[in-house]
């Protein structure tokens, strides 16, 4: 073997990578039934990665439809009363609710394990009845109607839209993976009191994780409320899109990019077909999905792959080695 | 003033004072033993150092300034390294990216820089196979990569908690010979904690004995290991 250690080849990533943009562009061609049901994979992928973003330092939250939801809020408040342009309510939204996430996260990030995720329950539920009580701006429980949809609603520009916005949530979610955030997220999971010593300021690093991660799930709640026209407190911030990302991360694979996308895709997919027939039925699928994957496949979809192109490439160089000597 | 000191370094937990109004100093260049029965507050005194824990009362002063309030990360940064007597490798870290972290946060260096300076330390102090995961490492090679991690911080006062602890005795001497290479070459403030006095005998300039959170006893090893103090406290009678 030769003395210089090299990294285990990475060229699985990109096959993956073009066959799901080959995926991605398919219900294009397909028709509006597959295309409905690929805007929801996607609405569900990216909530799925942003969480799995948070979780790789350790820090569980439950709080997506929270922020999914003031997202889509800031969206039709932006759109109505500042005349921020439909397509940039996207950006609008992530930076408002990336920023009241850093203010909260200020507070809130000094809470570890279940105390944190409580918390980030509770403030999903604290955003839903300010909007549901704050008549004057939001319409109370009735919501609002956003002024111009984006694309005036063609569907193929918008389903486009979302291929862009998850595009650029599986970059922020590899640039995360490989670059220091990679190391100060992991290490903060593994050891506090050891990521601390190695020169890892925590708080920093949680903050920056949970504002990016938050204004994420708030450009895909704008999204959404481009996608049907409308904000209201019982549909934003509907516990589903914490609990759906959830279950797909789970059965995908935490820690990564791809784990998130593989659930998402499966469980999005076969989810929408349940839904045929039995109304409501899907739901309890993705629970006995959460029980089954927890006990038996802790590491998801792509941990187990992972974990068998690992044992059969090890393998592999010790036969290698075995015939070298 | 380089180096290390603290003055009446004291924490008290609920009813318990673990360091108790300690006064020590390491300076670069220095190996200096840090001993005393088990719970007399040594990885406490580590823990104070290193930012872990802050203290009920006293200071710590680094280079000559205080930096009583200064968390645990911006220390690491400032150049204090210190092991892990219970070792906790970061598990989902390979062996190489667990000592590259020292570099890349308190180092500031880029990820590349980081990779090229873990893996040349690892070279040093003899660690091979740097991709594997901590797991696989067996426990003489666990404890390198406790060094090599609290080296990768670039100190210049560095705390070995007890790494020779679980070693056989040839595993020690190796230990034994890279510490002492490891203040040759880098001028290094080292604080040896270690309950085989054979190890301290060996390695040592001077010993601080601590009993109760007391530092009860300094010196060289020679004569502070006659005190009668030391050895009451040894014998587990009270001073
Ligand atoms: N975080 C903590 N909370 C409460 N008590 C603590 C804490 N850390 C240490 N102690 C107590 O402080 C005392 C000193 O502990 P410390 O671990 O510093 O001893 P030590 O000298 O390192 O012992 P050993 O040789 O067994 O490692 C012990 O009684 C211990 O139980
Ligand atoms: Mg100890």
């Amino acid at each position: 073997m030769s003395s210089i250690e090299q990294r285990p080849r990475r060229r699985a990533p990109w096959v993956f990578a073009a066959l799901a943009a080959l995926l991605a562009f398919l219900p294009l061609v397909a028709g509006p039934y597959p295309q409905t049901i690929a805007r929801s994979v996607l609405t569900y992928m990216m909530l799925a990665i942003s969480w799995d973003m948070l979780i790789r330092s350790g820090q569980l939250s439950f709080g997506i439809a929270g922020f999914f939801g003031l997202g889509g809020y800031a969206a039709a408040i932006g759109a109505t009363y500042l005349g921020v342009p439909p397509v940039l309510t996207l950006v609008f939204a992530a930076v408002v609710v990336g920023v009241v996430a850093l203010l909260i996260g200020a507070v809130v990030l000094r809470l570890r394990g279940m105390y944190f995720a409580i918390v980030t329950l509770a403030l999903a539920e604290i955003f839903r009845i300010v909007m549901h009580n704050w008549s004057s701006l939001t319409g109370g429980p009735n919501g609002m109607l956003l002024p111009r949809s984006a694309f005036d609603g063609n569907s193929v520009a918008t389903y486009l839209m979302m291929l862009v916005l998850a595009a650029v949530v599986i970059g922020v979610s590899e640039w995360f993976r490989h670059s220091r955030i990679h190391f100060a997220l992991t290490a903060i999971r593994d050891n506090e009191t050891v990521a601390a010593s190695a020169g890892v300021n925590i708080y920093a690093y949680l903050l920056t994780a949970f504002a990016i991660t938050s204004g994420i799930q708030g450009a895909v709640g704008a999204s959404y409320a481009q996608l049907f026209g409308f904000v209201t407190p019982e549909s934003s911030f509907n516990v589903n899109y914490t609990l759906i990302p959830l279950a797909m991360t789970l059965l995908g694979g935490m820690y990564g990019t791809w784990g998130p996308v593989v659930g998402a895709v499966l469980l999005g997919v076969v989810g929408e077909y349940l839904k045929l027939f039995i109304p409501y039925g899907h739901l309890l699928v993705y629970g006995v999905i959460i029980v089954l994957v927890i006990l038996f496949m802790p590491r998801g979809i792509v941990g187990l792959v992972r974990g068998h192109l690992e044992r059969s490439r090890r393998t592999t160089t010790a036969s290698e080695k075995g015939g070298a000597a | 003033m380089k180096g290390l000191q603290t003055e009446a370094l004291t924490i008290r937990f609920g009813g318990l004072t673990a360091v108790d109004g300690v006064d020590f100093s390491l300076t670069p260049g220095e190996i200096v033993g840090i001993i005393g029965p088990n719970g007399a507050g040594k990885t406490t005194l580590i823990n104070l150092l290193a930012g872990i824990y802050a203290p009920t009362s006293g200071r710590v002063v680094f280079d000559g300034e205080d930096i009583t309030a200064v968390p645990a990360h911006r220390r690491a940064a400032l150049g204090i390294g210190r092991t892990f007597q219970l070792i906790h490798p970061l598990e989902d870290l390979t062996l190489v990216e667990n000592v590259m972290t020292g570099f890349l946060f308190a180092g500031r260096r880029s990820l590349r820089a980081a990779r090229e300076a873990a893996a040349a330390l690892c070279r040093d102090l003899g660690l091979g196979g740097l991709n594997r995961s901590t797991g696989e490492l067996n426990i003489l090679e666990t404890k390198k990569m406790e060094i090599a991690k609290a080296l990768a911080v670039e100190p210049s006062v560095l705390f070995l908690d007890e790494v020779m602890a679980g070693l056989n005795s040839t595993e020690t001497l190796d230990v034994i010979r890279m510490v002492r290479e490891i203040a040759a070459h880098r001028n290094l403030g080292i604080g040896v904690v270690e309950h085989v006095m054979g190890v301290i005998k060996e390695l040592t300039e001077r010993v601080v004995v601590l009993d109760g959170g007391r530092l009860i006893a300094a010196g060289p090893y020679s004569e502070v290991s006659q005190d009668p103090r030391v050895v009451s406290a040894y014998l587990g009678g009270s001073v």
